[in-house]
């Protein structure tokens, strides 16, 4: 039976996907930029997502049982198809390292900060690995639950931090201009191209396909909607310079919020609701970059890919994480430019490619 | 099979990890923390105040054992807060564990040689929580935080208690570590602290005659900070005056001379004061204008006169004495210490961020030169439950 | 042992002869011969299992047929079994094996000389347990009967609930030895479509000697075998098993045991009571809600102690902090193994409570609440705390109704307590989410284990975290076919028209 998963399911993928950095480690990223105006480059960052979006879900629209790797083959040949995989591939290896940022930065250097970072790294591809040996179906359904747990958290914190909001602190708007806002908007870029290179693997595994552009666009407004909380949040409890000294700006959001004088700190269910976006994060890239092995070798079922996979991205995040300056670099200078080209380049160099052979689709 | 092997292998790492890990009995759980200068300029001194839980909280089925005393206070001195902290180790048999601590107290000396280092501590460390309260005292921070209170077992846990309910006087700013690290990063805003003082006021149970035997630990006044150095301190009076800057105040009482006897008062209590600066841009040198209004009510009067005929008066003293308050504080402000406590320069900046940026480097030597003028009603509302008072008969 | 698969032949002698040797000189076994006139027979029956009424009302119409019956050649069998024989059920049949079997299900065999047929008489009379309340599912409201251990009753008590010409009960027999005999039920046109041809599917493969419980098959068919989860809902209550049927699912019961299967099975419906549906809605809703929050506790409570004790101390509210650390101040024990010790030592009192007879079982609740719950804590073993915890949880798994669902919480909390205990709060959420993605990924019978929270059905919410009234429980669920309403339409209950119009009409 081949597995499908329905469009809600993709909406809370996108949603659970997105989530984990860009409300922690990217709003601090964007504090040190452009101050409180973080919330404004979020949404300037999902405009662009929007449109990257339904741009994968049309060009796969065309051959609806394709992913970007089958797509690029049906059109060009089978190499065409290993350099798309590989392309894909070296993208899920790197985000492993921003995606690790997250998952370690937050539970490390908050909750234990005296145990050792290999534990981390092994705990999160274990699971990582079960989780995608189970397959998208199971992936996709915990992203629902995870959904749900996104929208508990936001309910947490808001209780938790509203009684502190000072409205002056996100005043003037754009105080840098226009221009050097929507430059920063590519720190939220790279969150969200994560979501669209994975739909440009999944897509062809979710139900009904005239409704992936809708599905696309609402999840990243639901996404958006999400996380600008944080943003703004964060700028008027804390102010823009707390956000900006912090690697992990939303820990130190929760870390302030209490409800009451009894529960004085709560951050603990709050990190537990957080870790199932990062965990299915963690599955997420396992399982698209074990699909990209699975190609660029010829091999038939993913499954045995996990490993190789794993070991790749596991040694790869742990280079990383090792050294906080490095990690927090690279996820701001080199991890741009590495996601940003492969997220927008893709899909617009298969969809011309798409426009020119279009004789040739339309044959297949 | 599958789940199986995963389970061993997660076992196996588990138990061969062994991440250090302390039971919550095995950690000394500080209550409260006091840093003075050391025995050289450049040294700190840490007081911590320990809880023994054991004593603190009575039996639990357990022997408890030692001193009954429900503090243990200790003393390091290291060249920084942390080295300080370090070598409470050498003689603390548990481990001293920060998380649970109420307050931070701050000796004057030392506030004035500077706290930046004690900022970045304090908010570096994943252990510590943000809502910590910060005070400073002109008192040696090691008696303040080793005074025993008489209601509470844990003095820490007191003078928590005396902040968050501290609002009823409403003369001290509620300092905690998130305000503080926010003003301190604020390049315009300067940082307050609440001031502690011993008292005498503690009237012993044993000897009741000897009045003040023993001290206690009172929150009323604000100490200033320039940046991350402390200039001064401000008085009750304008303490409330700033508060109504930087907090909601919804409490508070005044004492106003009769109208009709002058050595009777008449208490107005604070039932609602809210203040709204308005700035207007003019020149290179901006002026605000402060709109100030209480809500009162009378709640205690020696006066002859009835509610009715003191109304007028009454609400016109109230106004000039928040008045005078704030104009006490803005001279504080503006020609004692000089710098930005109200967040003047802030609300200018919402207002107008063009102008703003013209003149904010210079910003610290334009504050002292701002002119604000202050507008400031009250009403007063109701006499609580009375409407008639008995006449005294004159003489 | 060939003879079973042979006729019997016109020989009375020989047939008794073969019968006699293939059953042995079992003791149970009794052979009746007999002789009236011409007509000689031997009735063989088992013992006990056998009405012996019954037995001798063939005897003694043998009697009076011998008695004026010249001749007995002349009558085929047929006529003498529609003639003669007063019994409520008889077949004529011709193999041995099917002659052995009736007899030892408790009919008679009767073997007539000169004929190559012989009659096979149902005198069926064993003792049974009588109907009585279910032990393991108690209701406050509702009705009292359970199965037993006899399928026909089981099997009459459904149809008494359902009289309706689609109920259906399709018969296997499963066991080498055993042949137990096994009836999957049904709604015909309402059932899952396909669901009763993949439960012959599963069941007709099963090669097993014996089947002595519903567990045997309930192993044997289940989706994931591995998981501590079942994907089976075992019920003892012919209520739950006739609303399961009307929902569309099928149920297989098992002679011999009092225990139904119900399949296919949601998680969330192993911990929703009959009573649910029997009382006020709200209260139903309010029972539902407690024991999902039970099921969480009795999952979670002990390994989130144990984190927060061992790992995450300034997550605890400070003065909560400063009580639990009094209170642990002389206990020797890391808090794991203090956990560790006193989950098995509640366990061990559960299961020595269960398994001795009754008033000892009071002596050992006695003897292990005063010992682990006094004398350990003043001997200073044992934090208060940790009794207050542990005596939680166990309150919390005796509130969930499927016991078979509160053993796989039991087995859940210890790899979650030792994750915890070892690695804090990442061993905590990990160790849950993967208990997590193993909930999500199995299926029952076709259905996904953890729907409709996941995958999402927004229709079938009705009946999942509330309960609604039945006025509004409009449709069947999704696994019904056939005609999906269940009610007409509106249900709601109204009051009579206003008074002002019937003082009108007055």
């Amino acid at each position: 039976m081949k597995v499908k998963i329905t469009n809600g399911m993709f909406v809370a993928l996108i949603m659970t996907i997105i989530y984990a950095k860009a409300i922690g480690v990217t709003q601090g990223s964007l504090a040190r930029e452009i101050g409180h105006d973080m919330w404004i480059a979020t949404i300037l960052g999902t405009l662009q997502g929007i449109v990257m979006m339904i741009l994968t879900a049309a060009i796969l629209q065309k051959l609806p049982d394709q992913n970007f790797i089958g797509f690029a083959e049906a059109l060009l040949g089978k190499w065409a198809g290993k350099i798309v995989a590989f392309v894909i591939f070296l993208f899920f290896l790197f985000s492993f390292g921003p995606i690790m940022v997250t998952f370690i930065y937050h539970f490390k250097d908050y909750f234990l900060p005296e145990a050792p970072i290999y534990l981390f790294i092994v705990v999160a591809l274990i699971v990582g690995i079960f989780g995608g040996f189970h397959g998208l179906e199971v992936m996709a359904r915990m992203a629902l639950v995870g959904a749900f747990a996104v929208v508990c958290l936001n309910i947490l914190l808001l209780t938790g931090s509203l009684s502190e909001f000072d409205i002056h602190n996100l005043r003037p708007v754009m105080e840098k201009g226009f221009i050097q806002t929507s430059w920063a908007s590519r720190h939220y870029d790279t969150d969200w191209a994560l979501a669209t290179v994975m739909a440009g693997m999944i897509l062809p595994m979710v139900k009904q396909s005239e409704k992936w552009v809708k599905a696309g666009w609402s999840g990243m407004i639901l996404t958006c909607i999400a996380i600008t909380m944080w943003p703004i949040l964060e700028a008027a409890v804390l102010s823009a310079p707390v956000t900006a000294e912090y690697i992990v700006s939303c820990m130190h959001l929760a870390r302030g919020a209490h409800i009451g004088i009894f529960l004085h700190r709560y951050e603990l269910i709050m990190i537990a609701l957080f870790s199932t976006s990062s965990l299915i994060q963690i599955m997420m890239s396992l399982y698209c970059s074990a699909h990209a092995l699975s190609k660029i070798f010829g091999v038939k079922d993913y499954r045995p890919m996990l490993i190789p996979a794993g070991l790749a991205l596991g040694a790869f995040g742990y280079w990383l994480v090792l050294d906080h300056l490095r990690a927090i670099s690279f996820t701001e200078k080199e991890w741009p430019l590495i996601s940003l080209p492969i997220a927008f380049l893709l899909p617009i160099i298969l969809w011309t490619f798409g426009k020119l052979f279009r004789r040739k689709l339309s044959r297949s | 099979m599958k789940v199986n092997k995963i389970f061993i292998v997660i076992l196996v790492i588990s138990l061969l990890s062994g991440c250090g890990k302390r039971q919550i009995n095995e950690l000394a759980l500080v209550s409260a923390v006091g840093i003075d200068q050391g025995s050289s300029p450049n040294s700190v001194r840490v007081t911590v105040q320990v809880v023994r839980p054991a004593d603190a909280r009575g039996q639990t089925g357990a022997p408890a054992g030692g001193t009954g005393e429900p503090i243990y206070s200790v003393q390091a001195e290291g060249k920084t807060i942390f080295e300080a902290i370090r070598n409470l180790a050498r003689f603390s048999s548990r481990r001293v564990y920060w998380a649970h601590n109420f307050i931070i107290v701050i000796n004057e000396k030392f506030a004035r040689a500077g706290i930046a280092d004690m900022i970045d501590f304090f908010t570096r460390n994943p252990e510590l929580r943000m809502n910590t309260w910060i005070a400073a005292t002109p008192n040696p921070a090691s008696e303040v935080v080793s005074t025993i209170t008489g209601l509470e077992v844990v003095p820490g846990e007191a003078v928590d208690k005396l902040f968050r309910y501290n609002e009823i006087v409403s003369e001290a700013p509620r300092t905690n570590m998130t305000r503080l690290q926010e003003s301190y990063l604020n390049e315009y805003t300067h940082p307050v602290l609440a001031r502690l003082e011993l008292k005498n006021r503690g009237i012993s149970n044993k000897k009741p005659e000897e009045f003040g035997s023993l001290k206690q630990i009172e929150l009323s006044g604000t100490a200033v900070f320039k940046h991350d150095k402390m200039v001064g301190w401000l008085n009750r009076a304008q303490s409330r005056a700033l508060l109504l800057f930087i907090e909601n105040v919804d409490s508070g009482i005044e004492v106003i001379t009769c109208p009709d006897l002058p050595n009777q008062d008449a208490t107005l209590e604070v039932k609602s004061q809210s203040l709204h600066v308005k700035p207007i841009a003019s020149g290179s040198v901006p002026s605000f204008h402060v709109d100030v209004s209480s809500r009162v009510e009378l709640s205690e009067s020696g006066c002859l006169a009835t509610f009715n005929e003191m109304r007028g008066y009454l609400e016109e003293q109230m106004g000039n004495r928040v008045k005078e308050q704030i104009e006490s504080l803005l001279a504080a402000a503006q020609k004692k210490y000089k710098v930005d406590i109200l967040k003047l320069g802030e609300i200018y900046e919402n207002e107008y961020p063009s102008e703003w940026r013209r003149i904010r480097d210079d910003w610290e030597d334009i504050f002292p030169q701002v002119q604000i003028t202050i507008d400031s009603r009250a009403e007063l509302t109701s006499a609580v439950l009375k409407i008639t008072k008995k006449k005294i008969p004159r003489g | 042992m060939d003879n079973l698969e042979k006729d019997i032949t016109d020989s009375l002698a020989e047939n008794t002869n073969i019968i006699s040797a293939i059953l042995g000189d079992s003791a149970d076994i009794n052979k009746r011969e007999f002789s009236f006139g011409q007509l000689k027979g031997v009735c063989f029956f088992a013992a006990g299992l056998a009405n012996t009424d019954q037995v001798s009302t063939i005897v003694r119409s043998f009697a009076v047929f011998g008695e004026h019956q010249d001749a007995s050649g002349n009558r085929t069998i047929q006529a003498i079994s529609r003639s003669l024989i007063l019994n409520t059920s008889v077949e004529t049949k011709t193999k041995i094996n099917d002659g052995i079997k009736g007899i030892l299900s408790g009919d008679t065999l009767v073997l007539l000389d000169g004929y190559k047929e012989y009659l096979l008489v149902e005198t069926k009379g064993w003792d049974k347990r009588g109907v009585e309340e279910p032990s393991t599912e108690n209701v406050v409201r509702g009705p009292r009967d359970g199965f037993t251990e006899d399928i026909r009753t089981n099997t009459s008590h459904i149809r008494r609930r359902i009289k309706n010409p689609d109920l259906r009960f399709d018969e296997m027999t499963i066991g080498d030895k055993t042949n137990t005999s096994i009836n999957i039920a049904y709604l015909n046109g309402t059932v899952k479509k396909g669901l009763v041809e993949e439960i012959k599917s599963r069941l007709s493969r099963i090669k097993i000697d014996g089947v002595l419980e519903s567990g045997y098959i309930e192993e044997l068919i289940q989706d994931a075998p591995l998981s501590p989860f079942s994907t089976i809902q075992s019920t003892e209550r012919p209520d739950k098993v006739s609303a399961a049927l009307l929902e569309g699912r099928a149920a297989i019961l098992v002679d011999n045991t009092p225990f139904a299967l119900i399949m296919p099975s949601y998680f969330w419906e192993q911990l929703q009571a009959p009573d649910d549906y029997y009382n006020n809605f709200w209260m139903g809703t309010f029972f539902r809600m407690l024991r999902y929050f039970a099921f969480l506790t009795s999952v979670l409570l002990p390994s989130a102690y144990v984190m927060l004790i061992s790992f995450h101390q300034e997550m605890i509210p400070t003065r909560l902090a400063f009580t639990i650390a009094s209170g642990r101040e002389v206990v020797p024990f890391p808090v794991l193994f203090e956990a560790l010790i006193m989950e098995l030592a509640f366990e061990l009192m559960r299961e020595a409570g269960l398994r001795m007879p009754k008033p000892v079982g009071q002596a050992v609740s006695i003897v292990g609440s005063l010992i682990i719950g006094q004398s350990a804590v003043q001997a200073g073993l044992i934090s208060p705390f940790m009794v207050i915890i542990i005596a939680i949880t166990g309150i919390s798994s005796f509130a969930i109704p499927s016991y078979s669902t509160s053993f796989s919480i039991r087995l859940l909390r210890f790899p979650m307590l030792i994750a915890s205990g070892t690695m804090g709060l990442l061993g905590f959420t990990c160790a849950f989410f993967m208990v997590m993605i193993h909930v999500l990924s199995i299926r029952s019978f076709g259905e996904p284990f953890f729907s409709p929270i996941a995958p999402f059905s927004a229709s079938e919410h009705k009946d999942i975290l509330v309960r609604v009234p039945w006025w509004a429980m409009v449709k069947r669920p999704r696994t019904a076919s056939g005609e999906l309403r269940r009610l007409g339409a509106g249900q709601k209950p109204k009051p009579p028209s206003t008074s002002e119009e019937r003082h009108e009409g007055e």
